[in-house]
């Protein structure tokens, strides 16, 4: 083959080349995106999570999504303007506003410059997270700490803290005490213990890398990452931990191994698998944890899921999320701990929200929808015969809420008197809805329909927080008939 | 060589855009085929046998009740077509414009299966679900409306399966659940309350 056939043939390779890479970059891109990574906000008031988005290669953060649970919020798109306004608790009303592609706002009539320019996703509002937390301290006229490379934002003085103090002695323990009570997921291997903070803002003492001069316990680390805290106590051999002070404190200490090597071998014929000296330690007794009442709040539908199309941008997930972050804050006002089963946009089965909810073992489950059609409120119960069986045993899953229907009633009904008092419209029925028949603990359903004035009305978040409000006072209202459960 | 190559190359890319053209001009026939048979579609079912009265409970959307309503039907003789023929004129009701109850257009019962047991399988078409208003209450009274009027004209079915093309659903739209088999006692107690 001579070179002047060759050339045509590189540029052909060359070119496939360039689309190979064009598309591998591609991928890459999407794969990133996919990726749905997330903000961790702690305040005094809620801990929650805001997805964030990639926009023109930097962190971005839905207005909305971050500012809902702080408070009321009413949003709206008018072209390349997005105006919102945003009442703290027992604060001021602010107005808000931002231009597409631009990088200065209004917040409280003054001129804010944010970190990079405004931009949209629909009619979702986005500003840079490097400028989330001027913004909350000029709305919230508090102390705001952003993390901005562990993606952890902290309100108001929300932080906990913690102390290390080794006491010496045979074995040695490190008691590691913390402002707050934590309830870290704790995982042990040979020469670690690492504690994992999702849920407790956490944050560093001060010095994140201590050691010991001790021949059981060396050191421990603390870092932050992907919106969590992580405490590494490392040590030679087996480590164990246990709580103390109710949460407050967390004993890290050497395993009793020498108890596991007391132990007469088992028959080889009967020999279990192998298991490490922290598994088959005998653990000291503990004091039965204190009953809690907690409501969980699902939010239907979430990503690929729209649920209904209640106008051509206005999905049923996203009213249902944010209804559920309203009746999140009203509960909270009354003093009700609740927990959102989603706080993005996430994807999520029937079978994994029902296996999820019966996990956490909540006081109640709400499940939250909205529709266009029908007017006012629709408070459902599950469509199931009421079964006379045990709540103590295992229960059939497709039918697990059937022992459950009498005080799932009488939520239904505490809440219709409540939105009755208000003056909404509201309808109470029982429904096939999934998964409320797989709950296996008292489970209701509302679904917000449009109140007279429209299937805007929806979005409205005076209709909304009036909703939320009824719905907390239900809750409140039946508590007492409601059992407290062990975590 | 590299002339064969580029006449590869090319001759690739004219398939590559036969391809595509055809595929778009299946698209549009479908999209016609569709459209066409929605307007073919029949509102009142054919029958062989006599003019029967029969009880339809017609959901309304605006108040969110069930109520009872008579219509004369012409009603095959066999049960399981009597079924159909029932949940078809009940399905006439909710396409016409305009609809107390609107469902997909399209939307349809392609066969009722009435089983010595009192089990009736009612097999809809895939428009039925694919464009179904989604909503609890929504999905809600259609259920309710199909196995209460089953119910109505048959005592003897007592409970009610609902299949998509031939094949179990999870939901309707979103909501309802598809999965089980729902009792007519039940939602006779249910359009009770919607009355």
């Amino acid at each position: 083959m001579n070179p002047a056939s060759r050339a045509p043939r590189a540029a052909l390779v060359a070119a496939l080349a360039c689309v190979l890479t064009f598309a591998v970059a591609y991928l890459d891109r999407v794969h990133a995106q996919a990726e749905s990574r997330q903000l961790a906000v702690f305040s005094l008031q809620a801990t929650y999570s805001v997805p964030l988005v990639d926009i023109n290669g930097l962190p971005y953060v839905g207005l909305v999504e971050v500012l809902e649970p702080l408070g009321s919020v009413d949003a709206r798109r008018d072209g390349k303007k997005y105006k919102v306004q945003f009442t703290p608790p027992g604060g001021k009303k602010a107005e808000l506003q931002f231009n597409e592609g631009r990088d200065k706002g209004k917040v409280r009539g003054n001129n804010f410059k944010i970190a990079a320019n405004f931009a949209f996703q629909g009619e979702r509002g986005y500003i840079p997270l490097g400028s989330v937390s001027s913004l909350l301290a000029q709305l919230l006229s508090t102390q705001i700490v952003l993390h901005q490379a562990s993606q952890r934002l902290f309100i108001g003085g929300s932080e906990t803290r913690y102390s290390l103090d080794l006491r010496k002695g045979t074995p040695s323990r490190l008691l590691i005490g913390f402002s707050s009570p934590v309830n870290p997921t704790i995982a042990t291997e040979p020469g670690y213990v690492h504690l994992k903070f999702q849920r407790a803002p956490v944050v560093s003492s001060g010095n994140d890398s201590v050691t010991f001069d001790d021949p059981v316990l060396t050191g421990a680390f603390f870092s932050e990452h992907d919106g969590m805290a992580q405490l590494d106590i490392t040590g030679k051999g087996a480590l164990m931990a246990n709580f103390a002070d109710g949460g407050k404190t967390i004993i890290v200490t050497a395993a009793p191994i020498t108890a596991v090597e007391a132990t007469p071998p088992l028959p080889q014929a009967a020999a279990p698998p192998a298991q490490t000296a922290t598994q088959a330690m005998p653990r000291p007794p503990e004091a039965p944890p204190a009953p809690r009442f907690l409501v969980l709040i699902d939010p239907a539908h979430g990503g690929d899921d729209i649920g209904a199309a209640i106008t051509p941008s206005l999905p049923e997930k996203d009213v249902a999320l944010a209804l559920a972050r309203r009746v999140q804050h009203q509960l909270a006002i009354k003093g009700i701990t609740s927990s959102l089963l989603r706080t993005g946009d996430t994807n999520l089965s029937l079978d994994q929200r029902a296996t999820w909810a019966n996990a956490v073992r909540p006081a109640l489950y709400l499940s939250i929808h909205a529709a266009n059609t029908g007017k006012g409120v629709h408070v459902f119960t599950s469509l199931l015969p009421v079964a006379d069986v045990s709540r103590g045993g295992f229960l059939p899953w497709d039918t697990a809420q059937a022992s459950f229907l009498d005080l799932s009633s009488a939520v239904a009904g505490s809440i219709a008197a409540e939105l009755e008092a208000r003056k909404l419209p509201n309808t109470t029925l029982v429904a096939a809805l999934r998964p409320m028949n797989n709950i296996a603990a008292p489970a209701i359903a509302v679904e917000l329909a449009p109140n007279p004035s429209g299937v805007e009305s929806l979005a409205n978040a005076a209709y909304q927080d009036t909703v939320a409000q009824s719905i907390a006072a239900g809750v409140a209202a039946v508590r007492g008939k409601l059992p407290e459960v062990a975590p | 060589m590299t002339r064969h190559i580029l006449a590869t190359f090319l001759v690739l890319i004219l398939i590559a855009i036969g391809l595509g053209a055809y595929a778009w001009y299946l698209q549009k026939r479908v999209a016609r085929d569709a459209e066409r048979a929605h307007q073919q579609q029949e509102i009142a079912p054919p029958g062989n046998g006599a003019e029967t009265p029969v009880e339809l409970y017609i959901a309304s959307d605006e108040d969110g009740s069930l109520h009872k309503n008579q219509l004369t039907v012409v009603l095959p003789l066999e049960r399981s077509e009597r079924a159909r023929a029932v949940l078809r004129a009940l399905f006439g009701t909710y396409l016409q414009s305009p609809s107390p109850h609107p469902i997909g257009p399209g939307s349809d019962v392609r066969d009722v299966y009435v089983l010595d047991d009192g089990t009736a399988v009612v097999d809809t078409n895939a428009a039925f679900a694919n464009s179904h208003p989604s909503g609890v209450l929504a999905e809600e009274l259609t259920v309710a409306s199909m196995v209460v009027t089953l119910n109505a004209n048959d005592n003897r079915i007592q409970r009610v399966k609902i299949l998509v093309d031939g094949k179990e659903r999870e939901t309707l739209a979103g909501h309802a659940d598809l999965r089980r088999f729902y009792l007519a006692g039940n939602l006779n107690q249910v359009a009770k309350e919607l009355q």
